[in-house]
């Protein structure tokens, strides 16, 4: 097969067209993005493994990148070779056969380089043609070269010292390389960027707080705007056809104290479809209007052809932090609908344009309010995965609730800019993988797990759902059933997305487990 | 010669300079710390749940007396930004605000120039009841007992003399993490309960009231619950009279480890 850099720019210019091609292109054995396609499906179309054979997946590398910390990073696949990340910056490229680095690239990020709010850790990498890009925790995008690891450009995207920091995968879309932002407890205020995939040079910045005058500058009273949040610290979607990208947005700040904020805040905890050529928002659903229980939006959107009620639609979907499930109109963002699939005590229900109808005193307090879920939410940035074999969305679950605390706040900046902290009910907590049937919201199916998980899920057109735990088990499950049918101890927390390629003709998962990628296949011999 | 109370002598340096001179009728003494003042608010929000009201301790230590970790501002200040790895100390970089921190450092410090309440049980009897009554059973001093209940050797360090009562009479309610108790029912029938020792989704392992260690693949069993509100430790409330119960809680409060 021909897997030339020419070769894969036509297929990634195809993959642009429509989702379903986007979907095509993977079933050449890539994983060219972050969430293995713009509709963020995860879902694999390679078939090896089934429900059948799935038992026989058997650990073929091991691959420890230099350093220490755990790997959050989805490796992306292309033109034959694997591209994985570790933090706080670092790149290499790995041989598909035999795991080894043909390269490692590490950025020099000294001590004193701000990580407020999360930890020093980079989730992945993007790549156009014969460049890989990368975000880096110091605030910079870099550019290097595919073959060699040799950096061609870097462009500075946000001060660190104020608490800028990039840890998200960039997206590629066409020409543009597009990165998001991280610093939502620094109290910055957030934007999502687009680069020259070239050059490096900016094209256009959408500030996800707007400035006096703009619209949604009314829900900022006085000044309360300039240190207002909204970072954009995961990879966003995005529909070739409507040009449209789906960016979540953080939490507003100061998280937890929202007394010099009153309004709703936009665009916090909100879900933005941004003109990818102009970067101007076309629509935007905020779940949480003045959220102050950091209910970051960021959890990745994911784009879904279904029929609703006997209509076909052309939904995004995303199981959000604060407990529900929503489904929006990708071309209008009109509220289709929203289920709760968690634990919640902080709403009653939605209005029927999917606003929250809260439950009155549910916010920090100095002496400490009880709510669920806890401020990391029913599901955080472990992303999920639908299947259209079974119309069915994977969603990581964390069950868990929290006494908020509320403090007084001050900004200054490059520290904290919180106004609160949280006491967890760990003992109680628990987690899952959850089947939410996208047709009706209700739930499918559930897999309990021990621990509120970090770990992302992947379907397959194998009719499996890959997943992992806190507890290091990295297991496969029936996609129609939930029930489980293989699982390889890593011994290490699984925070990171599994993702599925093809390397000699066999299929392969692969998975960061602690400090280490693994990567498994089937037995040479339970091969027919 | 009269005993103040240590308690109200902390309290009384929380008091702002007037009201003290106005208490003693004499002349205005140099202010005491406004920042004290302040910082008691935020630990009484943040610090209490773990440190105790005043920080007499409960899951966390008494801050009265010698601080283990700390000895000047400086240290205190570093503590409560970046916590004690290796311990619960967390850090409160992120909740609170420098100043903030200044502050309960300084109420902190405070509370170490006083003496805590001390327990009120003879603590040379409460060592021979925690032999009489079987404690080393199920719990190790320097190196000896049995390994069912949490290590002592340096409990008076680390926890205060409340919890340590709240422990003896309603253990359930002061377990520590790693204790929870769990009751797996196994597809044939059999019940295993006891404390769970570590669970993946696959497998957990469970220590059983005897001691034994059960390894239990999950796929074996019917169910598996946690009871959070149980301990293997039973309530010593009504096999000790009060003042023995004093007396050991005044016996665990010496045990801080290496001196």
């Amino acid at each position: 097969m021909n897997r030339s850099p020419e070769r894969l720019a036509l297929l990634a210019a195809v993959a642009a067209v429509t989702l379903a091609s986007a979907a095509l292109i993977a079933q050449d054995g890539q994983w060219l993005m972050y969430s293995g396609s713009y509709s963020s499906q995860r879902h694999s179309p390679l078939t090896q493994l089934t429900p059948d054979n799935v038992d026989k997946l058997r650990p073929v590398w091991v691959y420890q990148p230099p350093g220490t910390g755990s790997v959050e990073s989805t490796p992306v696949v292309a033109n034959g070779v694997m591209y994985v990340t570790s933090g706080p910056t670092m790149v290499a490229a790995l041989d598909l056969r035999s795991g080894k680095a043909l390269w490692e690239w590490t950025r020099p990020i000294a001590a004193s380089v701000l990580n407020l709010g999360f930890p020093r850790v980079n989730r992945g990498v993007a790549i156009r043609e014969n460049t890989v890009y990368v975000g880096t925790l110091d605030g910079y995008l870099v550019a290097l070269d595919a073959r060699s690891g040799v950096e061609r450009w870097s462009v500075h995207v946000g001060e660190n010292p104020t608490g800028h920091a990039i840890t998200a995968a960039p997206l590629i879309v066409d020409d543009k390389v597009i990165v998001g932002i991280s610093g939502g407890e620094a109290g910055i205020r957030g934007f999502l960027d687009a680069y020259d995939a070239k050059t490096g040079k900016q094209v256009w910045r959408f500030w996800t707080i707007p400035s006096p005058g703009e619209p949604g500058s009314e829900s900022w009273p006085g000044d309360s705007w300039v240190h207002g949040g909204g970072a954009t610290w995961l990879t966003g979607s995005y529909d070739p056809a409507l040009k449209l990208l789906y960016w979540g947005t953080g939490n507003p700040g100061p998280d937890w104290n929202g007394d010099t904020r009153k309004g709703d805040n936009l665009y916090t905890s909100s879900l933005v479809a941004i003109d990818v050529d102009t970067g101007k928002p076309r629509w935007h659903f905020q779940f949480t209007p003045h959220d102050v229980h950091d209910w970051d939006a960021n959890q990745i959107p994911v784009l879904v052809d279904t029929d609703i009620r006997g209509q076909r639609r052309s939904l995004v979907v995303t199981a959000n932090r604060n407990g529900f499930f929503y489904a929006l109109d990708r071309k209008s963002g009109e509220f289709v609908y929203a289920t709760q699939y968690a634990k919640q005590t902080w709403a009653k229900g939605l209005d029927d344009k999917g606003r929250p109808i809260e439950i009155p005193n549910m916010a920090p307090s100095e002496k400490g309010t009880l709510v669920y879920p806890s401020l990391q939410g029913s599901t955080n940035w472990a992303s999920p995965s639908y299947s259209p074999l079974t119309d069915m969305i994977y969603v990581p679950v964390r069950e868990m609730g929290s006494i908020y605390y509320k403090t007084g706040v001050e900004y200054k900046p490059g520290t904290y800019y919180t106004g609160g902290s949280e006491k967890r009910l760990d003992e109680e907590s628990w987690g899952a993988v959850r089947a939410i049937d996208v047709k009706t919201g209700k739930q499918a199916w559930d897999f309990k797990l021990p621990s509120p998980t970090w770990a992302g899920v992947m379907s397959t057109a194998g009719g499996l759902v890959f997943s992992g735990s806190n507890e290091g088990n990295f297991f496969a499950l029936d996609a129609k059933t939930g029930n489980p049918l293989w699982q390889f101890q890593t011994g290490g927390a699984i925070r990171s997305g599994p993702m599925s390629f093809l390397a000699g003709n066999r299929q392969h998962v692969a998975v960061a487990g602690g400090h280490a990628l693994f990567v498994f296949a089937l037995d040479e011999a339970a091969r027919r | 010669m009269r005993v103040v109370h240590p308690v109200i002598c902390a309290a009384a340096l929380l008091l702002p300079a007037t009201a003290l001179a106005q208490a003693r009728g004499a002349a205005p003494r140099p202010a005491i710390s406004s920042d004290a003042v302040e910082g008691r608010r935020v630990f009484d929000a943040q610090c209490a749940w773990c440190h105790g009201n005043g920080g007499d301790g409960g899951m966390g230590p008494n801050l009265h007396g010698r601080l283990r970790h700390a000895t000047s501002l400086a240290s205190i200040v570093e503590i409560i930004t970046n916590g004690i790895p290796g311990t619960d100390m967390p850090g409160f970089r992120s909740p609170l605000t420098e100043r903030h921190i200044r502050q309960t450092a300084a109420y902190v410090q405070s509370l170490s120039r006083t003496t805590g309440q001390p327990a009120a049980g003879n603590a040379q009897r409460g060592a021979a009841l925690y032999g009489s009554t079987g404690c080393g059973g199920c719990h190790v001093v320097d190196g000896q007992g049995g390994i069912l209940g949490p290590e002592l050797t340096t409990i008076g360090s680390r926890r205060g003399a409340a919890y340590l009562r709240e422990a003896l009479v309603k253990p359930e309610a002061t377990h520590p993490p790693g204790y929870l108790i769990v009751r797996a029912t196994l597809v044939n029938g059999p019940v295993v309960r006891g404390i769970r020792v570590v669970e993946d989704v696959f497998w957990v392992h469970i220590r059983d009231a005897s001691g034994t260690m059960h390894t239990l693949s999950k796929l074996d069993l019917e169910s598996l619950d946690r009871e959070t509100d149980a301990s293997l430790m039973p309530s010593y409330a009504s096999r000790l009279k009060d003042t023995d119960l004093d007396d050991l809680v005044a016996y665990l409060t010496t045990l801080r480890g290496a001196k």
